[in-house]
């Protein structure tokens, strides 16, 4: 019983501290809205447009790019090349200024230098290839991106929030480790946890 | 590799996924910089692997190199390669080092007055060419190369009418010309060491240095293995100073340095019955007797004589000559005695081999000494230096550094600067051999290529010397029929291929598939015959230069080599196999000597000898003779890269400039030395706590007479020592369900708390300390692929080392004042991944805890660094990160050699082994992606049994009964450290050494 109550009082101090946190993160950080990033993409790249399924939309499979996705640690980001090799032939309706500038790249032979949005902490390694071939969509951690025309960074500090009070299904914890766990945790049809909660699973 | 991939296009990797450093703060958001054009072999994430040769010493192992999106991260031995067989030494893995090496050139240096600038290769090109075309006399100083380099170097060299000398600071010259004397041998002999049932060395370090000490390191493991039959080969060794080779003796005869021949003659007087079998050597052999020997040597006759008769009768034996640390003034004529003896014991033909033309570095220190003499007296316009550092490795006396300063114009190809390249007017950096191609014959018959595994690090703008000798021999109008170096390495290839092996081009790919090629060769039918010398040799005891009362033995050291290995931190960090101290150099004196002249431990000497002097630390060493000191090669440097310099003296200082005949290689065992206290001391940056077991059973041995005689308990597992313990109340159990509290082992404990009840693997290791050689290639190849960090030698003296292996090397018994038995144990101490752990239940996070398959984990973002894990751990595996050192001691861009698979610690975190826990997942990755197919035994390969040339280790699931490790513990050698005392159920199974002598009970003399 005297533990139930230590534990009660942990929480209460870790709620605490976890409000401070926040309030120093959103004061101190000089950005907009919480999570917001000021930065914009080299390119306005559309996800939507391109594996949207809308009419006039292109319903690309997402490997079509994230190449590596199915077979690697890392999905992969497409080479400019790649871009080029549809783009050469299609010079874009909207927005032909962006396109514009993928030739631009492939001429001074440079590397697009896109903003990174997803990124999980360099202590925990996360196998594409694992969740892929378990049966995973993409969509399940990095949400509708095939309906979103601007990827913005997600707000993770929100997540356990929402999970808690809200009682929403996030997609992307971030650093969240209760967002990856909650899924591990989850039983399968025969009730058995789909995934090891082993820590060492993820963390060496 | 592809020749598609741009200099450009692979800087664009940098960034790219996963494996790129993270940019932290507010300012500016982390990038993800794709490459423009994607390369073919490469898939983010996934390891691609390249075949190739490690160039880093004469002995040209095969070798893996692990590439990760385009940048090597890790070597590994080529267990394909016909002659080092897999595993590969720490000076190998270190190899990585000198690649990202950020003192390397970052581009051709052309000197300017007093200071070098940098120029553009096009520039250099036409300097040179210049320059050779303005001065007639051009000299080549080259050290070790590969047949095709070679070639080109000889073509070059005679298109300008130039001459060329080859120089190899570390040289087995003496073997050669034994060899060519002896038996009209063409290169060094090869040697079949598991097949010997009796070995000697005659100051031989063959695990260190030599001809292939990968190769020969596994011989002398698989000889040591106790056979079906119950029999094991036995190793004696002779010689006035212990190395780590000498410490894996089973016998120890500490003769007089320099007395091998009289030893090795006496020896064969008794063999031979008719002197005559020693044919043209039939005198020689009638001149010595075991007394004679016994004189020289200073051991008694009784040890000689039933030595020899031994050697007779345990045939094949196999007797090896002095190497490098034996290299006296008739080193030659030595090793023709040991040859003598071979022959004589019937063993050539079956240990030892004289067709077989093992190439190794052998050049002639004679040579130099003549183009020495050439420079100084103003003859040699144009001295290019490659490959070699003379104005470090020759010893000052040689007047190498006056001599060079006067050759008119002086080339380096140094890839960073050295004590040589200080002194060119224009250095031409070359190619790590990981950007370049090449090939290598260690051996006739076995042709191995050498292919770039990545495109050349960009910081530095190096090209292959090959390429810089072929353009300016363009730029002076010479045609040496190739535009670049590939092509003409190819050319000779596709020249010297044989049509009835099939298409040349299938060839090529296979050759660069497997790394090496061997081809049938016509061995002679009949054994190869003793020939009359036709050089005069002189069989007595050699001269020392009188300098005082104690003999110099310099010997290369096992981690730097001749030197030219001084400037990796991985290695300056290493412990000496022998002494366990890192970063500095020590003077080895026998304790009664030091005691006698009042000199203890850490104490700072001055060793004088005719030719210089050296102010040096002492360390106490029971393995040399009395009447001798010992100083290791390597040291000293003053102009070689920010980890060498300073680190250490140069051995070569308190030497002679001076070659042995008829060999002419450089004499290393030459002087006398007076030692002098200077008052100073200091403290030693060693890793040791005790050399003695202090009674506790951490390496017990076995008896080979004892093996399959143990009865059921009547093995003393040290249990007794808990209950006595219990009986003065020092410690109460309580009463553990499933047994008596005093039952050991508890019920259901043996795999650990999970094993019985679930499906998992249980991971363990085994490890064999019969056959570990504490050679120390596993701790670097962990430091390599687990990201260790080095903390420096300040760091070291505070007991902050941070390596997760350390090969504890115990003194059981080590007597130099006679000849006997010889007990040593190594023992490779890692985390034992405890059932029951006695760091986890101190873990006030949970930080670490026991994996569901046995791993004791540990969970870099949950330790606070509390420490309690490190003071419970009774095998003080346990390292601390006190600072940031993979920030502070890492410069650009010695990073790229991290393991993107491993998370990077910072300050304030505890790390240990964990079972190479990224090779686990990425097996287990792979085996998911396959159908989730089980995974096979032996697929998951740890860093350290990857590496082991003894193949001591053994990695596998435990509760497979059939598995490797399963089978391999099962045996009545198995043990776990300390398990019976503590009962902390290790998973690492230490396999008992074997010993021909009586081991008292606990396993301790």
């Amino acid at each position: 019983m005297r533990k139930h109550w230590l534990i009660g009082g942990l929480a209460g101090v870790f709620a605490l501290a976890g409000v401070a946190f926040v309030q120093g993160g959103s004061s101190g950080g000089g950005e907009g809205a919480v999570g917001q990033v000021e930065f914009g993409q080299p390119i306005a790249f559309p996800h939507d447009q391109h594996a949207g399924s809308e009419p006039g939309q292109n319903n690309m499979d997402c490997q079509f790019c994230h190449f590596s996705a199915e077979r690697s640690v890392d999905a992969g980001i497409p080479s400019v090349a790649t871009c080029w090799g549809c783009h050469i032939a299609i010079p874009g309706t909207e927005h032909p200024e962006e396109v514009a500038k993928i030739q631009g790249y492939v001429e001074r032979d440079e590397p697009i230098p896109w903003v990174r949005i997803y990124k999980i902490a360099d202590h925990a390694h996360f196998p594409h290839m694992r969740h892929l071939n378990a049966g995973l969509e993409c969509q399940q951690c990095h949400g509708e991106i095939q309906e979103m025309q601007v990827l913005s960074k997600p707000d993770e500090w929100w997540t356990p929030a929402k999970e808690l009070f809200l009682g929403q299904d996030p997609v992307w914890g971030g650093d969240n480790m209760g967002w990856c766990v909650e899924c591990h945790r989850r039983p399968d049809e025969n009730g058995e946890q789909q995934a090891s909660t082993d820590c060492a699973v993820c963390h060496y | 590799m592809t020749d598609g991939i741009k200099r450009r296009d692979f800087l664009k990797v940098l960034g790219v996924t996963g494996a790129g450093a993270t940019i932290t703060g507010c300012s500016e958001p982390e990038r993800l910089l794709p490459y423009v054009v994607a390369p073919e072999e490469i898939t983010p994430g996934v390891a691609t692997w390249y075949t190739t040769v490690c160039d880093g010493c004469s002995a040209q192992c095969g070798m893996w190199v692990r590439t990760r999106e385009g940048r090597a991260v890790k070597v590994e031995g080529n267990p394909n390669h016909p002659v080092s067989q897999g595993g590969l030494c720490s000076k190998g893995h270190a190899t990585l080092q000198h690649l990202y090496n950020p003192d390397r050139f970052h581009g051709p240096m052309i000197r300017e007055g007093d200071r070098l600038r940098q120029g553009t290769w096009d520039e250099a090109e036409q300097l040179l060419a210049a320059s050779i075309g303005a001065s007639a006399n051009l000299m080549f100083i080259g050290g070790r190369m590969g047949p095709s380099m070679s070639n080109l170097v000889d073509q070059f060299v005679a298109s300008v009418n130039g001459t060329r000398v080859e120089y190899d600071a570390v040289s087995d010259a003496p073997l050669r010309e034994a060899a060519r004397l002896a038996y009209g041998a063409a290169g060094l002999p090869r040697y079949d060491i598991a097949e010997a049932r009796l070995l000697l060395s005659f100051s031989n370090d063959f695990i260190e240095t030599g001809s292939s000490p990968v190769a020969h390191n596994k011989g002398l493991a698989r000889m040591n293995a106790v056979d079906a039959a119950g029999s094991k080969g036995r190793f004696v060794y002779l010689g006035p100073r212990l190395s780590t080779t000498g410490l894996n003796a089973d016998e120890w005869i500490p003769i007089r340095p320099g007395s091998e021949a009289a030893v090795a003659l006496g020896m064969a007087s008794v063999i031979a019955s008719d002197a005559s079998a020693a044919g043209p050597y039939a005198d020689v052999l009638r001149a010595y007797t075991p007394a004679s020997a016994a004189q020289a040597a200073g051991v008694s006759e009784d040890a000689i004589r039933e030595l020899a008769e031994r050697f007779a009768s345990e045939s094949p034996t196999l007797a090896m000559g002095p190497g490098v640390s034996g290299h006296h003034r008739h080193a030659t004529a030595a090793n023709v005695a040991i040859m003598i003896l071979n022959e004589v014991a019937g063993n050539v033909g079956r240990t030892v081999h004289y067709d077989a033309g093992v190439t190794a570095a052998a050049s002639a220190y004679a040579d130099m000494e003549s183009a020495v003499g050439a420079m100084a007296a103003g003859q040699v316009g144009v001295a290019i230096v490659h490959g070699a550092n003379p104005a470090y490795s020759m010893p000052e006396a040689s007047g190498f550094v006056e001599a060079f300063s006067q050759a008119a114009f002086k080339v380096s190809f140094a890839s960073a600067m050295d004590e040589t390249a200080a002194l060119a007017d224009l250095i031409l950096p070359d190619r790590h051999f990981f950007e370049a191609w090449g090939d290598s014959m260690p051996r006739q018959g076995v042709m191995a290529l050498q292919q770039p595994v990545m495109q050349p690090v960009p910081h530095f703008d190096s090209k292959q010397a090959g390429d810089v000798l072929l353009a300016t021999s363009a730029h002076m109008g010479n045609d040496l029929g190739a535009e670049t170096f590939y092509d003409f390495m190819r050319n000779g290839h596709m020249e010297m291929h044989d049509a009835s092996m099939g298409d040349f081009e299938t060839a090529w790919h296979q050759a660069l598939r497997d790394g090496a090629v061997e081809h049938d060769m016509a061995m002679a039918d009949s054994a190869p015959q003793l020939q009359s010398p036709d050089a005069a040799l002189s069989f007595d005891a050699p001269a020392l230069d009188l300098g005082g009362d104690l003999t110099l033995l310099v010997h290369p050291s096992p981690r730097f080599g001749g030197g030219e290995f001084a400037n990796s931190p991985w290695l300056q960090e290493l412990p000496d196999p022998v002494s366990k101290i890192t970063w500095h150099s020590w003077l080895e004196m026998n304790g009664n000597t030091a005691e006698q002249r009042g000199i203890r431990v850490g104490d700072i000497v001055t060793v004088t000898s005719p030719h210089g002097s050296v102010d040096v630390p002492v360390w106490i060493y029971p393995g040399i003779r009395e009447d001798a000191v010992a100083l290791a090669m390597g040291g000293g440097h003053t102009n070689f890269g920010r980890w060498a310099d300073g680190s250490g003296v140069n051995a070569l200082a308190l030497l002679p400039s001076e070659s042995e005949q008829p060999s002419g290689a450089m004499v290393t065992l030459a002087t006398t030395v007076t030692v002098t206290p200077t008052g100073e001391r200091r403290r030693l940056a060693t890793i040791e706590g005790s050399s003695d077991q202090h009674d506790r059973p951490i390496a017990p041995a076995v008896a080979l007479a004892d093996l399959g005689h143990a009865e059921e308990g009547e093995h003393d597992d040290g249990h007794g020592e808990l209950q006595e313990l219990q009986g003065v109340g020092g410690f109460v159990p309580v009463p553990a369900e499933g047994g008596a509290a005093t039952a050991f082992p508890l019920e259901g404990s043996r795999h650990g708390p999970y094993a019985e009840s679930h499906e998992l693997p249980r991971w363990a290791m085994a490890i064999d300390l019969d056959k570990c050689t504490g050679c120390s290639a596993c701790v670097t190849a962990c430091q390599a692929e687990n990201n260790v960090p080095w903390v420096g030698e300040e760091q070291v003296m505070m007991g902050r080392d941070m390596n997760w292996v350390r090969i504890e090397r115990y003194l059981e018994h080590v007597d130099a004042t006679q000849a006997g038995e010889l007990d040593v144990r190594m023992l490779p101490m890692i985390c034992q991944h405890c059932a029951n752990a006695p760091c986890e239940p101190v873990c006030p996070v949970f930080a670490t805890y026991h994996t569901p398959e046995g791993v004791n984990a540990q969970i870099y973002n949950r330790c606070v660094g509390t420490r309690y894990c490190a003071n419970n751990c009774p095998y003080k595996v346990r390292v601390f990160n006190w600072y940031r050192y993979m920030d502070e001691n890492v410069p650009e861009p010695m990073n790229w050699q991290w393991n993107p698979d491993v998370t990077i610690r910072t300050n304030g975190v505890m790390e240990k082994c964990s079972f190479c826990m990224q090779r686990i997942r990425e097996v287990e990755n792979r085996a998911a992606l396959e159908e989730g197919r089980p995974i096979n035994d032996g697929e998951i390969v740890p860093a350290c049994e990857q590496s082991c040339p003894a193949e001591a280790i053994v990695f596998g699931n435990i509760r497979d009964e059939n598995s490797r490790v399963s089978q391999v513990v099962s045996g009545e050698r198995t043990y776990r450290v300390l398990d019976e005392i503590l009962n902390t159920q290790p998973a690492v199974h230490y396999l008992k050494k074997v010993t021909f002598h009586e081991i008292e009970s606990g396993g301790h003399e």
